[in-house]
């Protein structure tokens, strides 16, 4: 075991090389928590996803862009990959689950995918169905899966129009169905008139909105 | 006056009697339904889009300058594969398979043969066919489609590569932009030489450099320079105005469109994030073009979109400039057609100048 004094280097190390966008450093930081016994959950949740949370920050307040979000997170996975076999489980840990897609019409996936990986960051299971996806898939997935929440996105204005029908479907099936959806032509006023239960104006506000929908219907 | 006479005034700096009504891209998709083609007819055929986009013109009394192409331009042409649009919820052509995947792919990339290269030689069949007519409602024949070097460059490889490499392998983001812009060029230069300058409007801009995505810095760094030359190229070739459709939330790259020159005097077109009084500013010799927001039209009442657009309106007509009214970008294909008319009548009824 490490010092203290040392864990908390090599926590901070995982967490500015997230936030630098440092790939290799990511990796290195792992394999050093690795190497000197620095539980890895700590090492995924204070370290390397703690630092996706400072760029969700950057994100939301414009000192990030996309591709910056994009390069953490590389540098995440490369550091995911590497802790994550070694992460034990003590207890039954239920995690929460998203659905996530953008829908039917629309091959617009980088705004999902940054919602993706700020959900994974935050320790939930992401379903990602992908992009152009047929709205019959949400409502099978969410049957599969009973996902705390789906989330739907749409770039074009005519694809957005496909988020209600995809809503009422999922709603016939499970009138409790949670949803979230995002994407530029949508508002929160849209959002609402849809049916939805949040909306999130960009990945970085993605995981808290999510949060207090999923509270909401406890 | 007619809408061709009074865009022809604001292009010679003199105030129409009212502003005139230009809709971004003709309308393309909403043409095309409204006039029963399929949404993949209005993107692909061009003597039905043609047919389709002049009679909405006519219908709703819009000028109208005929567009062909679509967003995604230069997957297809540089050796990708395209999808037509075809559900319900499909707006215009998607890529389904960029040409390049990997920085190795750009290095050995080439620039295609304009005269078979994807829609290229569909767009030529639509500009011969719509010079064939001199109308009273089109202030030029064609806008014929050029793009912006770093759109075109996302199309080819994915904004997410061309974001990455931005940052860690600048090389391979100038080479690219190197190329696209080229091929803009030679592009505008093959145009010309098939319908001279007088009466075609070259459509350039950016819709990938959204703030939203990416930072001034990048556009100061990447899109400034190759837009610039693209631009100052397409001056020198004898075009006098150039188009230029600032997509989407640009506010903070405002700054460097402004040292771009868009001709004597340029159109600039501006999405609904940018403020026009604040598009004014930036551009103050250019004819300003916008900006009611698209979804608006697609989800709101008549009543909401008339209101929507006096707003609109009457920002517009303070502009010293010059100024145009449109939505701020593509109309949606399934707005409704109440709403068009409550978007045109609401510019008819407020519009004009005393």
């Amino acid at each position: 075991m490490p010092s203290e004094e040392r864990k908390k280097e090599i926590l901070q190390k995982l967490y500015d090389a997230v936030v630098n966008m440092d790939e290799d450093a990511a990796k290195e930081w792992s394999q050093t928590a690795l190497n000197e016994d620095v539980n890895s959950y700590e090492a995924v949740t204070k370290g390397l996803a703690a630092g996706m949370g400072k760029v969700g920050e950057l994100y939301t307040n414009l000192e990030y862009f996309v591709p910056e979000l994009l390069l953490c997170a590389d540098a995440l996975y490369a550091g995911l990959e590497i802790l994550r076999p070694h992460i034990k489980v003590d207890k039954v840990e239920v995690k929460k689950q998203i659905i996530l897609g953008t829908v039917e019409g629309d091959i617009h996936d980088i705004g999902k995918n940054l919602v993706k990986v700020m959900f994974e960051a935050a320790g939930w299971i992401v379903h990602d169905l992908g992009a152009d996806v047929q709205l019959h898939r949400f409502v099978e997935e969410q049957k599969r899966i009973n996902a705390d929440l789906i989330g739907l996105s749409a770039l074009m204005t005519t694809s957005m129009l496909a988020i209600p029908k995809a809503i009422e479907m999922l709603r016939a099936d499970d009138p409790a169905t949670a949803v979230i959806v995002g994407g530029a032509p949508l508002t929160l006023e849209i959002a609402r008139s849809y049916g939805a239960d949040g909306y999130a104006k960009s990945a970085g506000e993605a995981v808290k909105e999510a949060i207090r929908i999923v509270n909401l219907k406890k | 006056m007619t809408e061709r006479e009074r865009v022809e005034a604001l292009l010679k700096r003199q105030k129409p009697d009212r502003v005139p009504i230009l809709p971004f891209a003709s309308a393309i998709g909403f043409s095309g339904l409204y006039n029963k083609l399929s949404i993949a007819e209005a993107y692909n055929s061009p003597e039905k889009t043609l047919a389709a986009q002049r009679k909405t013109a006519r219908d709703f009394g819009w000028a109208i300058i005929p567009f062909f192409s679509y967003a995604s331009f230069g997957g297809w042409e540089f050796g990708g594969d395209i999808k037509w649009p075809s559900s319900e919820f499909s707006q215009a052509p998607m890529i389904t398979r960029r040409p390049l995947e990997t920085a190795d792919d750009v290095w050995k990339l080439k620039k295609p043969d304009l005269t078979t290269a994807g829609i290229i030689p569909l767009q030529i069949k639509f500009y011969q066919l719509s010079f064939k007519d001199d109308l009273d409602n089109e202030p030029f024949n064609i806008i014929a489609f050029v793009g912006g070097p770093v759109t075109l460059a996302a199309n080819l490889c994915g904004i997410d590569n061309l974001g990455k490499w931005s940052i860690k392998n600048k090389e391979v983001v100038h080479h690219l932009l190197r190329i696209t812009t080229e091929h803009s060029i030679e592009l505008a230069s093959y145009l010309k030489s098939l319908f001279g300058t007088d009466r075609v409007l070259p459509f350039c801009g950016e819709a990938t450099t959204d703030n939203r995505i990416i930072s001034p810095k990048f556009f100061e760094q990447f899109a400034l320079p190759y837009n610039k030359e693209l631009q100052e190229a397409m001056l020198s070739m004898g075009f006098r105005h150039l188009f230029c459709h600032i997509c989407g939330e640009q506010n903070a790259n405002l700054p460097y469109w402004a040292k771009i020159p868009m001709g004597d005097p340029g159109i600039i077109s501006i999405g609904h994030e940018i403020p026009l009084s604040k598009a004014a500013q930036y551009f103050p010799s250019d004819i300003i073009m916008g900006n009611l927001e698209p979804a608006i039209i697609q989800a709101k009442t008549a009543e909401e979109v008339y209101k929507a657009t006096r707003t609109v309106v009457e920002e517009g007509m303070k502009i010293t400039g010059g100024y145009i009214f449109s939505p701020g970008c593509d109309v949606p294909p399934l707005s409704p057609v109440d709403n068009m008319k409550a978007m045109t009548k609401a510019v008819n009824d407020y519009g004009w100048y005393k």
